[in-house]
């Protein structure tokens, strides 16, 4: 197995490939396992650093640092700002999501085939490789020895609501409901691509250069061969040391902030002007319930399941529980005040809305670092108050004692009669509080170079032997979790990639 | 890739936590004051205030430079808050604790969307460091580190054969709903 971190290189030195991988997250790991397996001398780059299952363990203030881009400290501005987390390591952000392998809705892949007026992107075209993604992730539903009370509290208070409720299908491979898929599975039952894909590219001869940031393409008669990076001291964070990888073709796999933030440095995407365009990122918000007895949400795993009652009005609600540390930083309580809250940790029933987009943002460079802009519609704060709404008529329903609401002039309600005032008090966007974890769109793919970045083979339109595999290629939103979309996409732009002699 | 059943804080795998990025003495005591009235006053140890802020500088060493160096001249700029905000003309460096708790409090409820985003960094990196020791787990009783140990022990009797049954099945009987 070959994998590379600072330690291991020297100034200027170069290596060869037939494909270099940019990332190895959903869409990097699995186009570069595919294409190893395929007999490929496959090269990934990573920015992150490596972290085997060995190293995980629940404290925030390792693993933040170690897994997450910019220690956590990422934020799409607009209105409201929207905080968003994503993985920096190898496995990128499988291996601190939670696992939710959902395909998208079928009237999702209707719109892309639409959309793209190709039929391979089709729900019935698709289906081999959802099939081909789910049996290496293992994505199936929890053993019920891995659930606790709160998603069992979730699932009972929605039933007695008469909505609709369905168990989640997860990668993972005999999961005993740890609880901490934020901060790396400490059991290696999460199917991260850190332990479903990544193995398998190495097993195959793929190598791995960790601790590099991918600067620049290397573009030689209009064509791309190759990736100019610098690699990170990890204690300094300075980028000292410079790396240049030759290819025969480039995938870029940075997830949909940096895939268009590295394309934006060469003014690429000028056919349709779309490069940086149709950011979409289901944003979320969170609803924390505290009952009058302890729940101990943090045993069992989280997000066993989904409501999915107002799936067709783009409303999702699941549980969401998180670690004492980061259910603190949300809170809208500083000091004794806050620690009066968080001692009833145990008896809080963390929970979210999702809300699919309605509209898009953007992502451009400015002053060197990538910037997205997102606000949401009239529609989708709409949405997301009656997704808080009804996730807290639940709450009370199961017989909550407040709940803490998400807005900055509306902290807490006591009884349903409470939440009467959401609609009186809520008028401004601004004061609602949402963060996302799913970032796609910015380099669609589609049929005409007039109206996408790249073409159904991922590659992009005006610079040939330059291939995106990530969420960044999809038109449209799909509206539920993302990971198995990419993988599915990702695994296509691997069988569909051409390389020249 | 085997689990780490001791589960350690720092575990010894060869990987460099950054080291805390370098600020002056001004900046220092503003982060400081910031931590003392963000953070809740009890339960603390001798080091719960530099512990917060150096996690704070660690952080931001793993951010792209011009964002540290937004977040902090927005510490500079709450630190001044009472001042812009026409609460008295002193920073919250020279008021005492309880006065900046209130006043940042103030800040957090702000109705400007603007004035409230000042308050997003200092508190996610505050907070979640001060909520991720185990002098403060022990008063939530909060301990993820022994069940995870025991979950981990579980998936092991389970590669080898053993699927868990209802008796390992995740219970609290305070948890049933009256």
């Amino acid at each position: 197995m070959t994998m590379l971190a600072h330690r291991d290189y020297r100034n200027g030195e170069k290596h060869d490939a037939e494909v270099v991988v940019i990332g190895t997250g959903a869409g990097g790991a699995v186009v570069g396992a595919e294409l190893a397996e395929a007999g490929r001398d496959v090269l990934f780059l990573e920015e992150g650093g490596y972290h085997p299952t060995s190293s995980f363990n629940p404290y925030l203030t390792e693993s933040i640092p170690r897994l997450y881009r910019d220690a956590g400290g990422t934020i799409i501005m607009g209105r409201p700002p929207i905080p968003y987390a994503e993985g920096r390591c190898v496995g990128g952000g499988t291996v601190v999501n939670g696992g939710m392998a959902w395909r998208p809705p079928e009237e999702v892949l209707m719109e892309w085939e639409s959309i793209t007026g190709q039929p391979d992107l089709g729900a019935k075209a698709m289906e081999p490789l959802f099939d081909r993604v789910e049996a290496r992730i293992h994505a199936k539903p929890q053993h019920p020895t891995s659930i606790g009370e709160d998603n069992r509290l979730l699932e009972e208070g929605a039933r007695r609501l008469g909505w609709q409720y369905e168990r989640n299908p997860r990668a993972q491979d005999r999961c005993v409901g740890s609880n901490q898929c934020i901060t790396g599975c400490p059991t290696g039952a999460k199917q991260s691509t850190l332990l479903s894909y990544m193995p398998r590219a190495l097993s195959s001869g793929a190598r791995c250069l960790t601790e590099v940031r991918a600067h620049r393409l290397w573009i030689e008669g209009g064509r791309c061969v190759g990736v100019l990076g610098k690699a990170i001291n990890p204690r300094t964070r300075e980028e000292d040391i410079e790396v240049r990888v030759r290819a025969r073709a480039v995938v870029v796999a940075c997830g949909a902030v940096q895939t268009p933030f590295l394309l934006l440095g060469h003014r690429l995407g000028r056919p349709s002007r779309q490069l940086g365009k149709n950011f979409l990122c289901h944003p979320n918000t969170k609803v924390v319930a505290v009952y009058p007895h302890d729940l101990y949400a943090w045993q069992g795993v989280s997000q066993a399941g989904q409501v999915r009652e107002f799936r067709d009005e783009g409303i999702l609600m699941a549980e969401n529980a998180v670690p004492p540390g980061t259910a603190a930083a949300q809170i809208p309580f500083l000091g004794e005040e806050a620690f009066d809250l968080m001692k009833r940790y145990n008896a809080m029933m963390m929970t979210g809305v999702l809300v699919e987009d309605s509209h898009a943002g953007t992502v451009t460079r400015s002053f060197g670092a990538p910037m997205a802009k997102y606000s949401i519609t009239r529609y989708d704060h709409e949405r997301f108050l009656r997704g808080v709404r009804h996730l807290a008529t639940l709450h009370f329903e199961m017989g909550a004692e407040k709940v803490i609401l998400p807005f900055s002039n509306l902290h807490v309600a006591s009884s349903v009669d409470d939440l009467a005032q959401i609609e009186r008090t809520q008028r401004s966007r601004s004061t609602i509080e949402l963060f996302t974890v799913h970032m796609m769109g910015t380099c669609r793919m589609g049929s005409r170079p007039r109206h996408s970045v790249v073409n159904l083979s991922g590659e992009l339109w005006d610079l040939p032997g330059c291939y995106v595999a990530d969420a960044s290629l999809f038109p449209t939103a799909v509206g539920v979790n993302p990971q198995v979309t990419i993988m599915a996409l990702a695994t296509r732009v691997a069988q569909r990639l051409q390389l020249l002699n | 890739m085997l689990p780490n059943p001791v589960l350690q804080r720092h575990p010894d795998d060869g990987w460099t936590l950054a080291v805390p990025m370098k600020v002056g003495a001004g900046m220092d005591r503003v982060l400081r004051q910031l931590a003392d009235a963000i953070l809740p006053p009890s339960p603390r140890t001798k080091t719960t205030l530099e512990d917060a802020t150096r996690h704070a500088l660690v952080c931001l060493q793993y951010m792209p430079r011009s964002s540290a160096t937004i977040f902090l001249l927005g510490m500079r700029l709450l630190n001044w808050s009472p001042l812009w905000r026409l609460r008295g003309v002193r920073p919250l460096t020279a008021l005492s604790v309880d006065v900046a708790r209130r006043h940042l409090a103030g800040v957090t409820r702000s109705r400007w969307l603007p004035v409230r985003l000042l308050m997003y960094g200092p508190l996610g990196l505050f907070m979640s460091s001060y909520f991720d020791q185990d002098y403060v787990h022990r008063e939530l009783a909060y301990a993820p580190a022994p069940f995870v140990a025991e979950r981990i022990e579980l998936r092991r009797k389970w590669i080898e054969g053993e699927e868990p049954g209802a008796s390992e099945e995740i219970h609290h009987l305070t948890a049933r709903a009256p």
